[in-house]
This record gives structure tokens, C-alpha cells and sequence, in this order.
């Protein structure tokens, strides 16, 4: 080997901390961005393929009743492949469950499985013949369900028997979910059966007639079109909703995991990198300071300044790759489970899980780049070292005096240390202003979790606490008159209850569009608290609608504009009305509407969709085994899945933090070692004047305070700034992420922030004890 | 005269701005320097002796005059060929022995030596050098002479045309003083290498074949010894 690389292997590891704190920093970001990309990449893949495969509709419409004979109709329309027409209706199934009851949804299929939407096993999958189901597999597996066992779904009042022949997937429930209201799929609770389509016409009263049509379109762009198209002529067959691919709600779902997939893949790794940059450039610059009479040297006997500067590159180099290296590999194995964890919840069974080299390759480039960039930032200084000077013992670095000691009223009153602490920051201007940029974004790095936290939990409490007061929303079979209440009433007793229409609608404004329920509630509603955007409470009008945050922001709407309610109930007009307010809606995003007014623009006379109550009594089985009753959805139910999801959250969160920490902990510690490695003689002197050791670590400890302080004051807009990045990554017609940033959200940060520059201090209080002030004031030659 | 020089140093001046003012480092220093010779250039400080060293060394450059070393004039030099006239012409020894410090006695040669074609076998200097057993120690493990030995091993191992030495023995105590100046004389007369010494120390002066008095950056005397006395013999 070289002699030179000899001599900065033990550079390297007479300062093996500092080496490994800068590793590990480039490892996290390295097996972040490995395992996101590589994890988002496979994934995007499987899904493609997946869809390919199993012919997935471009386009899914939800109509009132079209018959069979009127499909040629729709596949006369430019650019369509393929239609097919489908029963699709959600019920009960008879179970043994006392917790609660588990829905099916009834799904036909056509001899032969038809053209769209085919199932999916790895194995050939045999006709379903009468009487027979096939189950979907999360289902059948949450259930435990086998081929042979029976599944007895109640339809419309009646209890039916079928065999269960097999189980398969379908990539239409990659993410199997009930509806938007589901904040996690839950399979043990809701599957899909399929079954032949003589079968479900015949139980659904729908002989010679489809509720669904899955349209496939020739080419991807042109789904814009044909939805427009489909939606003018499957008017008079009551268009419920024209659903595009990209709504779909289980690949929406999976889209919208994949992009906060891509956003952290690229956001995570290059803070990482920007701070492990800080470290190594501050390193570098120091060690080449340090190293100035054997830079001296290696030019006299013959260096030149290129190989004199590589030698330092060098080391940030090592640094990156062997940082890099782990990374890769660290980042490869974590691939592996983040696609089972994702299999948990996306069932992709075409998934495989390789190894994308070209992010292997991604990350050695930007790694290089990173560590070559701050190598020359560091080491620079070394060119302008000349031999002759070098040999001479370094000038006496210049004092000045500082600005703050012309304001004698501060400056007078601060103690010795106090006035040491802030000339060596001022001194050190540019290392300080790198370090305090750096803890700064591990800092804000540290809000985001916390934010998470709060935003999350709190969409859920003000959604089900304020928001919405009720116990239960029971949803009908179908719509139905308001009568039906009064049965109702009989099951709920003791308790309130209030009549809704929840009905699908598409919303425009001018070109803007989006398919959206509103909700129609009584004006003097008991359930319902509306807040506006100032956090104003606001009752309902007789005329006009409020429409949800993210839906003011997708269509473009202030307040007092108009917006068009497209509707698809058959011989109904479009209206306008006036967006009278823009509400607060975190958990999905619907407009509202004075159910009066509603009925008489909108849908028909006295009707009802669902009746929202609340009650002390346990209503759910009662309600459930009622006749006209499709669904009980309760705020219990629905805390039960929320607790579940932030037990999951809990762990990325205190994962992030620790990210933020080990930023920290890196960047106070690798300072600390440095400031006394450069200050040994002062520090020495210090000691021979009678300061004690523990007096000089508090020295130290107030010029990191100092530093941590000033961080985190600057780290308060960076974090905001993340936050709203990352609320906008998240925030979809699903759910939005309130704002909630409180002095608890920057305490918490803060007080994390300076455990981890604490433990990094005490960490290098070794070096302090390790100083023999008698060697340290003899050697001119450190 | 049957020889010709091997350093020619024609009318060479440095001037350093400090500030507001000038100062005459050397001021139009002219003499020649002939193969194989001993030579001591002696000065208090302050005389201008390490600039010249410095200049000769191809670490400096000079505000006007030139340097020829084998009719090369280094002094026109750029930045590259100064390093590769440092890399294959010259070897230095300095008064602190710089050594790296985290290199052994014999690393610290192949640091050097590593850089040139035609080197020296290491062993056989270290040999030379007296530190056969003491290679594989690192510089914190030996004395102040012996770390000068291994800075002596480092010049010479690379083979080069001329050795210069910066007060080579002003960090050492008189023994080992005079064990150093011994060396260097044995170097220069086994291997016929032009050795040139800058020290303050007159005595020094008495072993060499040719001295170069300084003072306040002016020649103020040059002085062919024809019978140099050896190195042990000096005292002061």
C-alpha cells in the first residue's frame, strides 16, 4: 500500500468516533433511499404487471340499472375495448362473530372470468359453477375460510348457502377496503365473493340487467374522454358514479403510499447527506490545519498539491463508501421487509422483490458527489499551504475585538467564560454557521414525527369529537322514505336521532371536477358542528352548501363562489349553488347541505339514505339484524381500527426521531472533539491557570448550548416548512392532516434535540480528561 | 578550474512585504556550489540563510536573480516542476525532523521514496542510517536523533542530486549534534552528494569543504577550507 493511504488509514482510526459517526449518517441515508426506491420501484412494477395481467378496468361506472342488451352501446363508444356488465352489492354474512358484523360484497362474474377485472391464483382457476363462490383470498385468510367451507351472506332478508370452490385475488382490491370512510382494511371484517352472474341477477331481483359496468379503454389517455362520453349516455340508466382508474379507491390508496414512498426516498437521504457533508467538510478542514507543517513536508519532498488534496478527498471518499457500502447492503435487506410489511396490507401477488441496481448506482454517484464536494470544501485550504510557511510556527491567530463588546451594558456583565465562549464563536464563524444549519435540520427533522403525532391523532378526535357527534351512522339498503324512521326509532329507544341523505354526486367548477357524496343533515343538526377556515362555528343555511377544505382547494372555490352538482340521478338537472362556507373536514372530504333544500334540488321528495343516532345503549347487533339496514358504522368500531394504525405509527415515529438524534448526537460530537482537539494548548493554559476539568467541560457545554439554542430557533420555520411539505404529501380527498403545530410540537423537538447534543458532549468527555496540559503547552507539533 | 558547478546562484534577491514594510531577505547573493561538496552556509537568524535554502529547495521562488542547479534554471520554474524538482533533485532535513507521525522510521523513508524512479534500497539506508532495529518504530518511540536519522534515511533513500539541511542539529543536544554531522559527512563521501548545511553555529563551519557567511541577507564572505577537519573533532 501506499505510504500515504497507510497514513490516512491511522488517521482514520487514531479518530475512529468521529469516522463512524459520519458512517452511520451516510448509512441511514444510503439503506433509506435503497430500501424506499428499491421497495417503491418493485412495487410500481408488480402493480403494472399485475393490472396488465389481470385486465383491470380503466373505468368503473356505478349505475342504477342497464341492461344487458345496451352494453354494445357503451362498447360503440371511440376507443373502448372492452365492457363488461357485473352485479356488485355489499351484505351481510352470518358468522359466529360476537364482536360486530362481517360484510360481503357480492360480486358476479361471467363464465370464463370474464374480460376485465379477472381474478388472480397461481393456480388455474376452475368456473364458478351455481351455488358455488369463489372468496377473495385476504378474506378467506383472515377467516380462515377453506374450499368446501360454506359462507351463508343474508340477501335482501333471506339466508343463502354457498360453497366456498376456491380463493383467488383481483388486483381491483389490491387494498381491500369497504369504502373511504376505512382508515386501514380490515379482512376479517369485509371480503368480496364472487359469484355466477345467473346467481346474483337472480337473488338481486336484476334478471337481464347489471349495476356496474368495467370499461377498458385502449389507451390510457383517453379515460378523460370516454368518462365523459359514458357520462352523457348512461344517463337515463342513473349514473351513480363514473369512477377513473386513478380514484379508484384501493389503487388510489396504493398510488398515494407509493409517492409518500418517492417523496421520503428523496427528501430523508439528502438531508442526511447535506448534513454528513457539514461534518466531514468541518473534519477535513480541521485535520488539514492540524496536518499543516506534514502538508508542509509531503510538498517539500515532492508532492504535488493534486496528490496532497486527493489525500484528504480521499478520506471523505473512504468515509462515503464504506458508508455507502453498509448502506447498500443494510438497505437491500430492509427491501425485503418493507415489502412484507407492505404485503401485510397490498396484496400484489405478481410482486417480486429484485434488486434495482441502478439505485445502487444512484447512491454510490450522489455519495461521491456529496463526500468529494465537502472533501474540497474542507481540504482547500491545503493548496494554499506553502512548504517554506508551513515549516514556521503558525502566526498567533488574530484577535479581534467583536461587535458585542461595544454594547458595554451586555458586555460588562457577562462572566469570563461567558465572554470566551462568545469570541470563539465569532472566531469560528463558519463552522458555527454549518453547525447551527446542521442541528437546525435535526431539529426540524424531529418536528415532523412529532407533528404526525398530534396532526393524526387529532384529525381523528376532532373528526369524532367535534365534527361529528354521533354514535352511529346506519346506512340503508337503499334509498328510502323518511317512514322508515320511524321503525328505526323503535330500535333506538332512548336515544336521538336525525335523518341524512349521503348521496354521490360529481362537483365541477368550470373544468375542475370531482366526485364527491354530499350530505344532507337537518339545518338545526344535533351531530354535525361546522367550523370554517377561522375556526368560527357555522350553522347550516336553507339554501346553499359548504363544501370541505381540500375540496375548496381541488376546485379552486373561495367563499360565496358558485359550484355545478352534476347529477346522475336519471332526468335530473345539474345546479348551482353557493358555496356559503368552506369547512374544516379532516377524515375524507364531502360538501353539506340543508337536507330540506337538498331534497328538492337534488334527489326526491322525503328521502332518506341513513339515520345518524346516538345512544348510551349498545345499539350495533340490534341495529344489524334489522330488516332494510345495510350498514352500522360506530365511532367505537372505528377508534378500535385508529388505535391499531398508531400503533404502527408509534414506531415510525420514534424511528424518525432517532434519526433526528443520531444527526445531532454526529454533529455535537465530531464539534466537541474538534474544539478541544484545537484548543489544547488554550485549554491547557486554562488547566495551569487553575480552571479544573470540570470547568472547562462547561466552557465546552455553553458554547454547544449556545449553538443548540440558536439551532433551534432557526430550526423552527425549516420544520414548519417540512411539515407542510409532508401535510401536502399526505393530504388527498381521504383525509387531510390538520395543522396542528403547537410550542408542545418545538418543546418536544427541542428537548429531544438536546438530549442527544448532551449525550454527544458527554460522549467526548474523555478527550477533555485525555489532555496532559504539560505535553500539550511543550509541543509546538501536535 | 577542471570542475563545473553544480548550483549556481546568480544575483538572488528576496523581498517580503510585511505590511507597510519591506524586508530585504536577501539581497543579490551570488556563489557556486560544486559536486559532492560539504557545504555550510552560516549566519545568525535572521540572515537570510533559510530563504536561500528555500529558494534552492524549489520551495520559494526569488523577487529577481536565478538559480541554476546542472544548468537547469529552477527558478523559472512553475508550479509543477518545482514539485517535480523537489520529488527527484532534492532532499530536505529539517530541524524539527518532521516526521509523520503516524508512519514508522521505515514508512516514513518509502513515504519519500515511493515518489521517485530511481530510488536507494531501503534497508541498506536504514542500515546506512543505524536504525536497522529500529525501523518498525513509529517517531513518538524514539529520540531526537534518531528521529533525524530516519529524516536523513528520507532524504538521501530518494537518491537526489543535492541534500539540504535546515539547522539539522539545532534541536539536538551536542553529542547527537555531532553524531548527525557525522552522518551527513559519511553520506556525502560514500554517495558523493552535494550537502549543503545552514546553521548558526560557526563551529560547524571547520568540517565543511566550502563556507558561506551571512548576514542581514549579503555574502559577507566565502571560504574554501582545503583541509576540513571531520566532524568529531568540532567543538562547541
Amino acid at each position: 500500500m501506499k505510504k500515504l493511504d497507510l497514513r490516512l488509514l491511522r488517521m482514520i482510526k487514531a479518530s475512529k468516533g468521529q469516522f463512524i459517526s459520519v458512517v452511520v449518517i451516510i448509512m441511514v441515508a444510503l439503506s433509506i433511499f435503497i430500501s424506499f426506491s428499491t421497495t417503491a420501484v418493485n412495487m410500481r412494477n408488480g402493480i403494472d404487471y399485475y393490472y396488465e395481467e389481470t385486465k383491470l378496468s380503466h373505468i368503473h361506472v356505478q349505475l342504477m340499472r342497464i341492461p344487458q342488451s345496451a352494453l354494445k352501446y357503451v362498447e360503440s363508444i371511440e376507443g373502448v375495448t372492452d365492457v363488461q356488465g357485473r352485479i356488485s352489492f355489499d351484505v351481510p354474512l352470518k358468522t359466529d362473530d360476537e364482536e360486530g358484523k362481517v360484510r360481503i360484497r357480492i360480486i358476479s362474474l361471467p363464465a370464463g372470468g370474464g374480460k376485465v377485472n379477472r381474478l388472480y391464483s397461481p393456480k388455474p382457476i376452475d368456473d364458478i359453477t351455481q351455488g358455488n363462490a369463489i372468496l377473495i383470498r385476504q378474506f378467506a385468510e383472515a377467516r380462515n375460510i377453506k374450499p368446501g367451507d360454506i359462507i351463508e351472506p343474508y340477501i335482501n332478508g333471506r339466508e343463502h348457502s354457498l360453497k366456498v370452490a376456491d380463493a383467488a385475488s383481483s388486483s381491483e382490491f389490491v387494498y381491500l377496503m369497504e369504502n373511504e370512510q376505512n382508515m386501514m382494511p380490515a379482512p376479517e371484517k369485509f371480503g368480496v365473493a364472487y359469484v355466477t352472474e345467473e346467481f346474483a341477477q337472480s337473488v338481486y331481483g336484476y334478471k337481464g340487467s347489471y349495476n356496474e359496468l368495467l370499461i377498458r379503454v385502449k389507451d390510457e389517455d383517453m379515460i378523460d374522454d370516454v368518462a365523459d362520453e359514458l357520462e352523457e349516455r348512461l344517463d337515463k340508466y342513473g349514473v351513480k358514479r363514473i369512477i377513473k382508474r386513478e380514484d379508484q379507491l384501493s389503487n388510489k390508496i396504493l398510488s398515494q403510499e407509493l409517492k409518500g414512498l418517492d417523496t421520503m426516498a428523496a427528501a430523508i437521504p439528502v438531508l442526511f447527506l447535506v448534513v454528513a457533508a457539514i461534518i466531514i467538510s468541518i473534519v477535513l478542514s480541521r485535520m488539514v490545519s492540524n496536518d499543516r507543517m506534514s502538508i508542509g513536508v509531503l510538498k517539500a519532498l515532492g508532492y504535488s498539491n493534486r496528490e496532497v488534496l486527493f489525500h484528504y478527498i480521499k478520506y471523505a471518499l473512504i468515509l462515503g463508501v464504506t458508508g455507502s457500502a453498509l448502506g447498500i447492503i443494510i438497505g437491500l435487506s430492509l427491501a425485503g421487509v418493507l415489502s412484507e410489511i407492505y404485503a401485510m396490507f397490498f396484496e400484489i401477488p405478481l410482486l417480486k422483490v429484485d434488486i434495482q441496481y441502478i439505485y445502487i448506482i444512484y447512491s454510490l454517484v450522489l455519495t461521491s458527489l456529496f463526500c468529494i464536494a465537502s472533501g474540497l470544501m474542507g481540504a482547500r485550504q491545503a493548496l494554499r499551504i506553502m512548504p517554506a510557511d508551513s515549516m514556521r510556527p503558525e502566526p498567533a491567530k488574530s484577535g479581534k475585538h467583536i461587535f458585542i463588546e461595544k454594547i458595554t451594558f451586555i458586555w460588562s456583565r457577562l462572566s469570563f467564560s461567558w465572554k470566551m465562549v462568545i469570541r470563539n464563536i465569532v472566531r469560528m464563524k463558519r463552522r458555527f454557521v454549518f453547525l447551527v444549519m446542521g442541528l437546525a435540520m435535526a431539529f426540524a427533522i424531529n418536528t415532523v414525527p412529532i407533528f404526525m403525532w398530534d396532526s393524526s391523532t387529532g384529525m381523528f378526535y376532532i373528526q369524532f369529537g367535534e365534527f361529528q357527534k354521533m354514535d352511529y351512522i346506519i346506512g340503508l339498503s337503499r334509498p328510502m322514505n323518511e317512514d322508515v324512521i320511524y321503525d328505526i326509532k323503535g330500535l333506538v329507544k332512548n336515544g336521538k336521532m336525525e335523518p341524512r341523505i349521503e348521496y354521490p354526486f360529481e362537483i365541477s367548477n368550470g373544468r375542475k371536477k370531482l366526485n364527491a357524496s354530499i350530505i344532507g343533515v337537518p339545518g338545526d343538526t344535533i351531530f354535525y358542528e361546522f367550523r370554517n377556515q377561522y375556526d368560527e362555528v357555522v350553522t347550516l343555511p336553507d339554501r346553499g352548501i359548504f363544501i370541505s377544505e381540500y375540496m375548496a382547494k381541488a376546485l379552486n372555490i373561495k367563499k360565496g363562489d358558485y359550484v355545478r352538482v352534476n347529477n346522475f340521478i336519471p332526468y335530473k338537472d345539474n345546479v348551482d349553488f353557493q358555496v356559503k362556507e368552506i369547512i374544516k373536514q379532516y377524515l375524507g372530504a364531502n360538501a353539506y347541505m340543508d337536507i330540506d333544500h337538498m331534497r328538492e334540488t337534488l334527489t326526491e321528495k322525503n328521502m332518506i339514505t341513513g339515520v345518524a343516532a346516538s345512544s348510551k345503549e349498545d345499539l350495533k347487533t340490534r341495529l344489524e339484524d334489522a330488516k332494510n339496514i345495510a350498514s352500522v358504522t360506530t365511532v367505537d368500531d372505528m377508534t378500535k381500527t385508529f388505535e391499531e394504525y398508531i400503533d404502527i405509527m408509534l414506531l415510525s415515529i420514534n424511528i424518525m426521531m432517532l434519526f433526528g438524534g443520531v444527526l445531532g448526537f454526529a454533529l455535537i460530537y465530531n464539534s466537541t472533539i474538534i474544539s478541544i482537539a484545537e484548543r489544547r494548548m488554550e485549554l491547557a493554559a486554562l488547566r495551569v491557570m487553575g480552571f479544573d476539568k470540570k470547568e472547562i467541560f462547561w466552557m465546552l457545554a455553553k458554547e454547544n448550548s449556545v449553538i443548540t439554542i440558536i439551532a433551534i430557533i432557526l430550526g423552527i420555520p425549516i420544520g414548519i416548512g417540512m411539515i407542510q411539505s409532508m401535510a401536502d404529501v399526505f393530504n388527498t380527498e381521504l383525509y387531510s392532516l390538520p395543522m396542528i403545530i403547537t410550542p408542545k410540537t418545538f418543546a418536544i423537538a427541542g428537548l429531544s434535540t438536546v438530549l442527544f447534543a448532551a449525550i454527544a458532549q458527554l460522549a467526548a468527555l474523555k478527550k477533555i480528561h485525555n489532555i496532559n496540559f504539560i505535553d500539550a503547552l511543550k509541543s509546538r507539533i501536535s | 578550474m577542471e570542475k563545473t558547478p553544480q548550483i549556481k546562484v546568480e544575483n538572488l534577491s528576496k523581498i517580503y512585504q510585511m505590511g507597510e514594510v519591506q524586508v530585504k531577505a536577501l539581497d543579490d547573493v551570488s556563489f557556486e556550489i560544486y559536486e559532492g561538496e560539504f557545504v555550510v552556509i552560516l549566519g545568525p537568524s535572521g540572515s537570510g540563510k533559510s530563504t536561500l535554502l528555500n529558494i534552492m529547495g524549489g520551495m520559494d521562488l526569488p523577487t529577481s536573480g536565478r538559480v541554476l542547479i546542472a544548468d537547469e534554471e529552477i527558478t523559472k520554474y512553475n508550479d509543477t516542476k518545482l514539485t517535480a524538482y523537489r520529488r527527484d533533485k532534492v532532499g530536505f532535513v529539517f530541524q524539527f525532523y518532521n516526521l509523520m507521525a503516524n508512519l514508522t522510521a521505515r514508512e516514513n523513508v518509502e513515504l519519500a521514496a515511493e515518489l521517485c524512479k530511481d530510488t536507494m534500497d531501503i534497508d541498506e539506508v536504514m542500515a546506512e542510517v543505524d536504525l536497522s532495529d529500529r525501523k518498525n518504530h513509529f517517531p513518538s518511540q524514539m529520540s531526537g536523533g534518531e528521529q533525524q536519522r530516519v529524516a536523513i534515511a528520507r532524504a538521501v533513500a530518494k537518491n537526489p542530486l543535492l541534500i539540504l539541511c535546515d539547522e539539522p542539529t539545532g534541536a539536538l543536544d551536542f553529542k547527537t549534534g555531532i553524531l548527525i554531522l557525522a552522518l551527513l559527512r559519511k553520506i556525502n563521501k560514500k554517495m558523493n552528494k552535494t550537502v549543503v548545511v545552514i546553521t548558526h553555529n560557526m563551529a560547524v563551519g571547520d568540517m565543511a569543504d566550502r563556507v558561506i557567511k551571512m548576514r542581514s541577507g549579503k555574502i559577507t564572505e566565502i571560504k574554501v577550507n582545503p583541509e576540513p577537519i571531520p566532524p568529531e573533532r568540532i567543538e562547541w
